[in-house]
C-alpha cells in the first residue's frame, strides 16, 4: 500500500541537542499509528515537521507521492490538520472558527454542515453561537477537530488529544479517530494515555534520543 | 515685517530658564538636576554643531552636499528605526530594510512636492531642502520603527494563532493580515491627530519659525498645510512598506512562522 505520508531520515536539532535523529516513518492510507516517548524527546517536534510548520534539518517528505518541497507550503498544509494539544481559537464564534479553513482558500461554507461538524467533533449543535473565549480546554480541541475536518484532511497529526478530556469524552473523540481512518486518512497520535493506546490500537512507536522504535504490528481499525 | 537676532549675551540670559528648572527640580527631590544639566548642554552642542554644518552647506551650496546632509539623514533615520526591536530579527537585518523604507517613502513624497508644490529656485536650494527633508524622514522613521516594532511584537505573542492559521491553509500574507493592519493604524494615528488639531491646541513649529522669522502668516499657514500632507503620506508610504518588509522577515521561504531568540532590549 502506498504511503500517504511519508518521512525519510528526518533530522533537527536544537541549539546542541538532537531532537529528531534520523527518522523514518510511513503512514499509510486509512492506518492509526501511535507515538510515546519521554517529554522533550521531540515528539511535538516530529509532529511540526510533518504538518509543515517546521523545517527539519535533513530529511525528505512525500504527500501522496509528491515531494512535499516541490508542493506550495499552504496548499500542503491544507491537506495534513495538525491538532496541537492546546489548539489557538480565533476571535469569534465557534461557526466563525469552523468556516476558517474554507474561507482562507476562497470558499463559503455553510452553517449546515458546520453544524453537522460540530456535532461529529462530540459537541452539542448550539455551541455553534458559541463565543470561542467562553469554551472549556476540552471544548476547544472539539471544536479544532470540527475546524480541520471542513478542509477534508488527508492526513491527521495528532498531539495529546485526549490530555483535557474526561474518561467519557475522550472515549467519543478516539472513536471518531477510529472513524476517520476507516474512511481511509492515516492518523498518527502522540499519546501516553493508556486508554487512548489501547483503544486506538494500530502501530505503536516510542521516540527516544531523537529515533523512532519499537514497532509493534500495524493494524487497520476494524 | 524685520528678522530680530539674538545676540550670544542675550542667549545666555535664557539659561535662567533652565536654572529655574533646576531649582524646582532640587527643591521637589526630583532628582532630575542631573539630567537638566546634561541636557542643557547637549541640546546646546548638537544645536551649535548643526548650525555649523548648515552654516557651511548654505556657504557652498552644491547638489553634493545638499543631499549629502539628506542621505545622512536617511540612514541615521534607518539606524535609529531598527534599534530597540524586541523579537524581531536583530538591528543589523532590519536596519537595511528600516533604511530603504525610509528612502523610497521619502522620495515618494519630497520630490513631487519640489516639483510641483515648494518650487526652489534651484532644484537643490539648501534652506528649503534640508529642513523640509528633515522634517519629513524623521516621521518616514517614526512610522517604521512603530510598525516593525508593533508587527514583530504581535505576531510573537500570538505566534500560536498565526501557525493555526497556517496550518488551515492560510498564506504569510493571511497569517498576521490583522497585525500588519493594527501596525499600520498606529503608525498612522498620531500624525492624523496632529492633523485634526492643528491650530487649536498648538502652532506647529515650522509656522511658528516662520512667522517669527518675519513671513506673512497666509503664506507660512499654506507650507504648513503643504508639510502636514507630506507628513500623512509619509507616514502611510513608510508604514506600507515597513509592514511588508515585517512580513516577509517573519516568515521562511517554506513560509513558515521564524522564531526570533528574545533580545533584551535596552
Amino acid at each position: 500500500m502506498p504511503a500517504l505520508l511519508e518521512a525519510r531520515g528526518l533530522r533537527k536539532a536544537y541549539q546542541d541537542r538532537v531532537l529528531l535523529d534520523g527518522v523514518d516513518l510511513r503512514l499509510e492510507a486509512g492506518t492509526i499509528t501511535t507515538i510515546s516517548g519521554p517529554s522533550g524527546g521531540g515528539k511535538t517536534t516530529l509532529l511540526r515537521i510533518l504538518g509543515q510548520l517546521s523545517e527539519p534539518d535533513a530529511g525528505q517528505m512525500i504527500l501522496d507521492g509528491a515531494n512535499v518541497g516541490a508542493l506550495v507550503p499552504h496548499e500542503a498544509r491544507r491537506r495534513i490538520a495538525l491538532i496541537a494539544q492546546s489548539p489557538a481559537m480565533f476571535p469569534g464564534t465557534v461557526l466563525d472558527n469552523v468556516r476558517t479553513g474554507p474561507r482562507l482558500a476562497g470558499r463559503d461554507f455553510p452553517e449546515s454542515t458546520a453544524r453537522e461538524l460540530i456535532v461529529r467533533a462530540g459537541l452539542d449543535a448550539q455551541f455553534l453561537g458559541q463565543d470561542t473565549r467562553e469554551l472549556s480546554g476540552g471544548e476547544k480541541l472539539r471544536v479544532a477537530l470540527a475546524r480541520a475536518m471542513a478542509l477534508r484532511p488527508e492526513v491527521w497529526l495528532l498531539d495529546e488529544p485526549t490530555a483535557a478530556l474526561d474518561p467519557e469524552r475522550a472515549d467519543t473523540l478516539l472513536r471518531l479517530l477510529l472513524e476517520l481512518a476507516r474512511e481511509g486518512a492515516p492518523i498518527l497520535v502522540v499519546t501516553h494515555d493508556a486508554r487512548a493506546l489501547a483503544l486506538l490500537g494500530g502501530r505503536h512507536l516510542e521516540l527516544a534520543s531523537g529515533r523512532l522504535g519499537d514497532e509493534v504490528a500495524a493494524r487497520k481499525p476494524a | 515685517m524685520s528678522y530680530v537676532s539674538v545676540s550670544l549675551p542675550q542667549l545666555l540670559l535664557s539659561l535662567g530658564l533652565m536654572a529655574l528648572a533646576i531649582a524646582i527640580s532640587a527643591r521637589n527631590h526630583l532628582a532630575l538636576e542631573k539630567d537638566l544639566a546634561v541636557g542643557t548642554v547637549r541640546a546646546a552642542v548638537q544645536l551649535f554643531a548643526v548650525g555649523l554644518v548648515l552654516t557651511f552647506v548654505f556657504q557652498n551650496e552644491h547638489p553634493a552636499t545638499v543631499f549629502g546632509v539628506i542621505a545622512v539623514m536617511v540612514v541615521v533615520g534607518g539606524w535609529t528605526a531598527a534599534r530597540r526591536i524586541a523579537h524581531g530579527p536583530g538591528t543589523g537585518v532590519l536596519f537595511r530594510y528600516a533604511t530603504l523604507a525610509v528612502f523610497v517613502s521619502g522620495v515618494v513624497v519630497l520630490v513631487p512636492v519640489f516639483t510641483f508644490v515648494i518650487r526652489p529656485p534651484r532644484w537643490y536650494e539648501a534652506r528649503l531642502l534640508i529642513p523640509i527633508s528633515g522634517m519629513i524622514l524623521s516621521n518616514a522613521m517614526n512610522g517604521v520603527a512603530l510598525v516593525f516594532e508593533r508587527v514583530f511584537a504581535s505576531v510573537h505573542d500570538d505566534a500560536a494563532a498565526v501557525e493555526q492559521l497556517l496550518s488551515l491553509g492560510a498564506t504569510p500574507k493571511q497569517a498576521v493580515d490583522r497585525h500588519l493592519r493594527a501596525a499600520m493604524n498606529a503608525a498612522l494615528r498620531p500624525t492624523i491627530n496632529g492633523l485634526l488639531t492643528v491650530g487649536l491646541v498648538a502652532l506647529p513649529g515650522m509656522m511658528t519659525g516662520q512667522i517669527v522669522s518675519g513671513t506673512a502668516p497666509d503664506q507660512a499657514v499654506r507650507y504648513q498645510l503643504v508639510i502636514m500632507y507630506q507628513l500623512v503620506a509619509v507616514a502611510a508610504v513608510a508604514g506600507a512598506l515597513a509592514a511588508r518588509f515585517a512580513r516577509r522577515l517573519s516568515f521562511t521561504d517554506r513560509e513558515q512562522l521564524r522564531t526570533f531568540a528574545d533580545r533584551r532590549v535596552g
